[in-house]
């Protein structure tokens, strides 16, 4: 119990003695965890558009004038049922007419052929949203059913739907090159904190075959150095935690005018994920400070 | 105390430090170890205390057999033995009272007990006043004097100096070896590995010269005759 105690203050007073190795020691730590902590940061970012554009495409079923309120809401409830529909919006053929003008406001040409016709020539609308962009396709044949296709005049889906192939695309290479730019970052994390701890025990070398020649044994000149490993990685862990939480209340304000307003993702996924990466990015710079400083200084402890 | 039987020390094959080095020193002795630069007074030292091993032959220290000693083990043989050496070997980021605290710590040696002897330990060699200091800020003597005080709280029934006065000025020379011979006055074996001819025909004392890896004399009251 006393020569673990001793080990605890030798690490302290090493750490504190050594300011600077410490200092720079941290520094390289820090570079290595922010380094994929941006890497996740942008990967959140951009799953976070992704899922921005996927929720702007909807499926719009234009029905024809005709076309009773009955059936247009039995179409409704229909889709509504669906699980793979997440919401149903109605438009009434009067609401429909008033979008058209609004959106060809600019153009004389059409407002002027629309007034030559009699009446409403639109009728009422279905917009679709689905759980997911994979579901359209699916939502498309629903729609499709005999049941309801004498009443349709168009469905708009056909203009989405390169655009959503495209997101889906998009979507599918982000997460794949997010996955392996994070990783062989990681492993360059890991590269440089390994040499930054080669680097730190290098410099006392001969502290280490001293304390050896008096008759220390190897546990005791180890400890203090692995303890010392793990206030720096501890101390690292909340100077990084700091500095990315400073980053992202400074760079969030600036991302929300690109989205239209909506948040970027970066706090959601740093506040909800803080756990997960604490304990991974903690656990990974704890286990290496640990067999580094371990195996480092046995290097250095000669007979 | 130490029983030296055939020792050779062969680093490379055209590099032989000692050829069947034999010798005896008894307990309460105080023993110099003399020759020219290369003769194997370094290696002999090293080899009592384990720093290196023998290539052949058998070392025995207090009647502990050491030759094939395992690393495990020589920390306990270490603390048995006090080592001065020539470049202090102190730890620069320890204080003079930690440096010589150190060696009672990695014995184990109860927090009360070091608060009891390190401060007589740093009294014996003069030292009670800089306690605090750090190694850069002392000059070379009383370095040495940390170092003599490292070795001594261990109560070492053996005190190996490497040397001890090769970095001091006459001075100070003339104040360590006053130490040294005060410490084997109370009993403890002093093996003294030095070139230093003044040093050792002022100490009228057993002489063991080596030349070439070799015991040239050995004489009780030798002078240094290279």
């Amino acid at each position: 119990m006393i020569t673990l105690w001793r080990i605890f203050i030798a690490s302290w007073k090493n750490l504190t003695r050594n300011t600077w190795i410490a200092l720079a020691t941290i520094f390289v730590f820090m570079m290595a965890l922010l380094s994929v902590n941006v890497l996740l940061g942008v990967n959140a970012m951009l799953e976070r558009v992704v899922t921005l554009l996927e929720s702007k495409v909807d499926m719009t079923v234009a029905f024809k004038p005709a076309t009773s309120e009955a059936i247009v809401n039995q179409a409704r409830f229909y889709l509504t049922s669906l699980p793979q529909v997440s919401s149903v919006g109605f438009v009434t053929a009067a609401e429909a007419l008033t979008a058209f003008k609004t959106r060809h406001a600019g153009d004389p040409k059409v407002l002027a052929a629309l007034d030559e016709l009699n009446g409403n020539p639109l009728g009422a609308q279905l917009v679709i949203k689905a759980k997911q962009s994979d579901d359209y396709p699916f939502l498309v044949q629903a729609v499709q059913s005999p049941q309801y296709k004498p009443f349709i005049q168009s469905q708009t889906y056909d203009d989405h739907q390169v655009a959503i192939a495209r997101v889906r695309e998009v979507s599918h290479s982000v997460r794949l090159l997010g996955a392996a730019l994070v990783a062989i970052f990681a492993l360059f994390g890991l590269l440089i904190a390994f040499n930054a701890i080669r680097v730190a025990i290098y410099t006392q070398r001969e502290e280490i075959s001293i304390m050896r020649l008096v008759g220390a044994s190897s546990s005791f000149i180890r400890g203090p150095f692995i303890l010392e490993g793990l206030w720096l990685a501890i101390l690292t862990l909340v100077f990084s935690s700091v500095a990315i939480g400073l980053i992202i209340v400074w760079l969030e304000p600036s991302l929300r005018p690109l989205l239209d307003g909506a948040d970027s993702g970066l706090a959601t996924f740093f506040v909800g994920q803080w756990p997960t990466i604490l304990l991974i990015e903690g656990g990974s710079l704890v286990g290496l400070t640990t067999i580094i400083s371990w195996l480092a200084v046995g290097k250095y402890i000669k007979r | 105390m130490i029983h030296l039987e055939h020792i050779t020390k062969i680093y490379h094959p055209d590099s032989v430090a000692l050829q069947d080095v034999s010798l005896k020193i008894e307990a309460g002795e105080f023993v110099s170890i003399v020759g020219q630069s290369g003769a194997g007074k370094t290696t002999l030292a090293k080899i009592m205390i384990a720093e290196e091993p023998p290539t052949h032959g058998r070392v025995l220290v207090g009647g502990w057999d050491i030759t094939h000693i395992r690393s495990y083990e020589i920390p306990e043989l270490r603390r048995q033995i006090g080592v001065i050496f020539q470049d202090y070997k102190l730890l620069q980021k320890k204080t003079v009272y930690e440096n010589v605290t150190f060696a009672l710590e990695v014995a184990g040696a109860p927090q009360k007990r070091i608060q009891e002897i390190v401060p007589q330990v740093l009294k014996i060699v003069g030292l009670e006043g800089k306690a605090h200091r750090f190694p850069r800020q002392l000059s070379g003597g009383e370095q040495q004097r940390v170092v003599i005080a490292r070795s001594l709280v261990h109560r070492p029934k053996i005190l190996l100096a490497d040397e001890p006065t090769g970095n001091l000025d006459t001075m100070n020379t003339h104040d360590i070896m006053e130490l040294l011979l005060k410490i084997n006055h109370f009993g403890t074996t002093v093996i003294l590995v030095t070139h230093n001819r003044e040093v050792v025909n002022g100490l009228r004392r057993r002489v063991i010269t080596l030349k070439d890896g070799k015991v040239l004399t050995d004489l009780a009251q030798g002078k240094y005759i290279l």
